[in-house]
């Protein structure tokens, strides 16, 4: 569009030119072209491990995409590329030369992950791209892959929307770009680049084809994570642990006594988050974030993207240890609330999120087989888990944040039995919530490797916040079965606590 | 005599249908009826008339015996005799919807001249044969199926959903319209059909009720009333692993089941605890795997309760903290969760509000609403399960939103679960009703979960009351 239009006034200027002939017309500069030196292949052969069976690899699968070099010796793609990678492998377009990768930094809320090669050779001549600041909804970009060939192949899209939206593996909602694009499939197009004007715009991260949309995670979150991929410790995004609705509903509005236009009414603070340290509160109504105003919904206006989530605000633009200003109306008055950013604590979570990147943990006793509970796990069900799941799990996971009665520790329970002479009778018994273990009270599995140690009369008693509410090992039989499983079902790690 | 009763109907078994069908003839009925279902979508409607077809025989004292699901929820019910083509108009006596059997009658003196009345037999031998009657589709006129008896088994009833009884399961095919038709053998009632499996699932699988569960359903109304069943409301299970067995001070017997759960407000709330043993009922030594035998024959240990009535007790020899002691449980009431059974005879329960409508949760409003909401399956599937009832006696929901201006912003809260009213607690549908009729200038509803509160102002509920009713047709505003 704006190449069309710099040709179209070149036009104008020559056809007026026998009228004006003193002044030639402004060369115009032809925006750098991305080329194949910018681009890596990135291979990866990932294996994720099996819920059901933690002491298993899943059969091993190749994601190939396009990485990005950002540095001398840095390639940007997306976390999902190399997702419980096995073997990271990087491919010179041009040369072809190959080299292994190390994964330098992963984020799986922000979706990009840094790699670095083993041998700097592989990217030698490689030209990095810098990040683009000012894309816009509505300009012109360039979606970019690689012919079987190395040729560059460009499809151009258009930036339909700027907002904010879940990402794929996290639990954040960050900055997206939607751009409308009639992308073809490729060889290599998990990862997918936009470029602008020579510049790194995003990854793309979903695509829609009957659509012909894609979502892709824009330079605002590169930034970001480049940032913090720098610095010693990696912090990540942070986030305030809030929940919130929209104040639209004028009754609402005139019974807390909501003067001003804007804000949101806070339905929920996890414990433990900075929220909750700063002293924020159910049933606040957040005014303004950092300066901006917040409206009924939850935006605020930014100068470049319009009304979007302020969440842009706490996530994206503010880093862990940043101090923002809240002003929450409380009680019929206005304060002022400064909230310390944090990183997300996994310790506070009860079930995790995701587990990718490590085998699960898990500890097997006398044919028993204990896990903790984590979204991952759930997920075995298929992608119809929410319902597949058993609900009494699935509930804990979905409602862990309503918790507030128990303290900080993971959901134990109990996976599946392993028939042997020990656990006859038990056979059937899965998915129960263990409270107890000879007495001690279970909040994570290392609790239940201690317990197990301490058996008492010769008996391992395990109590289940369920019915039934408890059973009996015998402890010595349990360490004889030990062996058995080993040899009979060739499991040979009994236990996982890492 | 196992073997030589099997030979014997062998021997006898083309004169004896012949004779069978002759007699039976005489005391089958088709049940023809309109009934009306009501809509859980809309409370305050009346619900869709359908009708059906189901089969029934006459039994003593002038009776009709059928299937409660082919009476159930029966606004106008026509029953007629083969070979009589006058329709007689019926009406139901007892309905048992906890065992799927219903009794009717029909007013007209003329209608059981001429009729014989049929005898009930006892639990027919497996492997011998039976014949089923009834209206089952494919045509109009008396049908007759013949099947041998595959299995005597409990097994659910499906008409309620949570019950099991004691089942006869056949390989004749039984279909719609066999519903509460006779299973004859030897001149006699061995059972009702009453369910099967659809082709897709099982080929050749009828069910049939037993005579002991008929004989207790004809016992149970002889005082003019239908009790239902009792129930012990606890689960057990079996005792089979040796190390749980030594460490709970049994010996290696074989005998004794534990129980897992007791349910608050259920018959063994107060007598039996979590972890006790239970070791004999009314004397009987109970195996390991949760079965007595009695006459010879092994059933399950909840059949000794399924033979009670209300009033009556049940003992147990009781294994506690290593001591055992006599435990008696009195039987005085049903099992005490109505909520997941579904509901026949029974009008929706409903308050409509400033547009929106409360409903308490059960079957039959999951059945027709089946929300995706994960909350509320959660707490209408664990109920009773995650002790759910101690901290309320229903689950109220915002079941729908009747769009108005006053509920504008309240299309969120469908499907939450009602906590607290202006601070009042719900815990049944008519706390809901109390704590809107209480005079305040707004109304604060809170649900369960990370929602904001829900906020009604009573000026603009009271503009908008006539205005919805209007538009929507509700014609009553609630019913408790």
């Amino acid at each position: 569009m704006k190449r069309l239009l710099l040709l179209l006034t070149a036009l104008l200027c020559t056809g007026h030119g026998t009228f004006a002939a003193a002044k030639p017309p402004p060369q115009p500069t032809p925006p750098p072209e991305v080329t194949a030196d910018s681009l890596v292949r990135v291979n990866s052969t990932n294996q994720s491990y099996d819920f059901f069976r933690p002491w298993t690899k899943k059969a091993p699968s190749v994601r190939r995409g396009l990485g990005v070099v950002v540095a001398e010796d840095l390639v940007l793609v997306t976390a999902e590329l190399v997702t419980n990678r096995s073997y990271v492998e990087l491919e010179n377009a041009t040369t072809n030369a190959k080299s292994a990768a190390d994964v330098v930094s992963v984020d799986y809320d922000s979706n990009l992950a840094l790699l670095r090669p083993a041998d700097k050779e592989v990217l030698k001549g490689a030209r990095p791209l810098a990040l683009d600041d000012s894309a816009r909804v509505g300009e012109r970009v360039d979606l970019i892959q690689l012919e079987s060939n190395s040729a560059v192949a460009q499809t151009p899209g258009t930036i339909t929307t700027i907002n904010v939206s879940p990402y794929p593996l996290g639990q954040l909602a960050l900055l997206t770009y939607r751009i409308s694009s009639p992308l073809q499939g490729r060889d290599g197009s998990f990862v997918i680049p936009a470029v602008k004007d020579g510049k790194l715009l995003g990854l793309l991260m979903r695509y829609d084809s009957r659509s012909q949309t894609a979502d892709v995670v824009p330079s605002p979150v590169i930034a970001h994570f480049l940032a913090d991929a720098k610095a010693e410790k990696y912090e990540g995004f942070p986030r305030v642990g809030l929940g919130f609705a929209s104040t639209r509903d004028p009754q609402l509005r005139r019974f807390i006594g909501l003067q001003d236009d804007g804000g949101v009414y806070v339905t929920a603070v996890r414990p433990g988050s900075a929220g909750e340290k700063a002293g924020l509160k159910k049933g606040d109504v957040i005014l303004s974030v950092a300066g901006k105003n917040i409206d009924q919904d939850g935006n605020y206006d930014d100068a470049a993207y319009g009304k979007i989530p302020f969440s842009h605000l706490t996530s994206t633009l503010a880093s862990v240890g940043d101090k923002l200003d809240f002003v929450v109306f409380r009680d019929g008055q206005k304060q002022t609330i400064p909230v310390t950013l944090e990183a997300a604590n996994p310790e506070l979570v009860r079930s995790e999120p995701y587990i990718f990147d490590r085998a699960p943990r898990y500890y097997i006793l006398g044919g028993l087989v204990f896990e903790e509970l984590s979204r991952s796990y759930l997920q075995e069900w298929g992608s119809n888990w929410p319902k597949e799941a058993p609900q009494q799990l699935v509930a804990l996971d979905a409602f862990q944040d309503e918790d507030t009665s128990r303290e900080p520790g993971k959901i134990v329970f109990l996976s599946q039995v392993f028939p042997t002479g020990n656990t006859v009778g038990y056979e059937n018994l899965q998915h129960l919530v263990v409270t107890k273990v000879n007495g001690v009270p279970i909040k994570s599995l290392d609790d239940l490797a201690k317990a197990a140690a301490k058996p008492e009369g010769g008996f391992h008693k395990i109590e289940f916040d369920d019915d039934p509410p408890f059973i009996f090992l015998d402890a010595a039989e349990a360490e004889k079965s030990d062996e058995q499983i080993r040899q009979e079902y060739g499991i040979t790690e009994l236990k996982n606590l890492n | 005599m196992f073997g030589r009763c099997f030979w014997v109907v062998c021997a006898f078994l083309l004169p004896l249908t012949c004779l069978e069908a002759a007699k039976v003839a005489n005391s089958l009925v088709r049940i023809q009826v309109t009934s009306q279902e009501p809509n859980y979508r809309a409370p305050w409607g009346s619900g869709e008339v359908i009708g059906g077809v189901g089969a029934g025989f006459i039994i003593a004292n002038n009776r009709i015996m059928t299937n409660a699901h082919v009476v159930s929820n029966g606004r106008f019910l026509l029953v007629s005799k083969e070979g009589d083509p006058k329709p007689y108009l019926a009406r139901v006596l007892y309905v048992a919807h906890d065992c799927d059997l219903a009794i009717l009658t029909v007013d007209e003196p003329k209608f059981f001249a001429g009729t014989s009345a049929l005898e009930f037999g006892g639990i027919p031998a497996i492997e011998t044969s039976v014949s089923v009657y009834g209206y089952p589709i494919g045509g109009d006129r008396l049908s007759v199926t013949q099947g041998i008896v595959s299995r005597i088994d409990f097994q659910p009833y499906s008409h309620s959903g949570v019950d099991s009884h004691l089942t006869i399961q056949i390989d004749a095919a039984i279909n719609p319209g066999n519903s509460g038709g006779p299973v004859m053998q030897n001149g006699k009632v061995v059972g009702v059909a009453f369910q099967g499996y659809s082709g897709d699932v099982a080929q050749n699988v009828g069910y049939m009720i037993p005579t002991p569960v008929i004989l207790r359903f004809l016992k149970d109304i002889e005082d003019g009333r239908y009790d239902k069943y009792v129930d012990l409301s606890v689960s057990y299970h079996p005792l089979h692993n040796p190390a749980m067995r030594r460490a709970l001070g049994l010996t290696d017997d074989d005998r004794g089941v534990i129980v897992g759960d007791v349910y608050g407000k259920g018959n063994s709330d107060g007598h039996l605890l979590a972890g006790d043993v239970l070791l004999t009922i009314d004397d009987l030594p109970i195996a390991s795997d949760g079965t007595v035998t009695i006459d010879n024959e092994t059933v399950e240990m909840a059949e000794v309760v399924e033979r009670k009535f209300r009033g009556d007790k049940v003992k147990f020899t009781v294994l506690r903290d290593g001591k055992e002691q006599e435990v008696t449980v009195p039987l005085n009431h049903p099992w005490p969760f109505t909520l997941q059974a579904n509901a026949y005879d029974e009008k929706p329960r409903f308050v409509v509000f400033g547009g929106l409508v409360f409903q308490p949760v059960d079957a039959n409003f999951m059945a027709e609403h089946a929300p995706d909401n994960l909350r509320l399956r959660y707490y209408f599937d664990h109920f009773i399960s995650q002790h759910l009832y101690k901290d309320r006696e229903e689950i109220i929901t915002i079941s729908s939103v009747l769009s108005d201006p006053v509920n504008a912003y309240a299309g969120d809260f469908r499907y939450d679960i009602v906590d607290k009213i202006n601070g009042q607690p719900i815990r049944k549908l008519s706390d809901v009703a109390e704590a809107l009729k209480k005079p305040a200038d707004y109304y604060v509803i809170e649900v369960i979960g990370q929602n904001r509160p829900l906020v009604l102002e009573k000026q603009a509920v009271d503009q908008a009351r006539e205005r919805i009713l209007t538009r929507y047709g509700v014609v009553n505003e609630q019913r408790l």
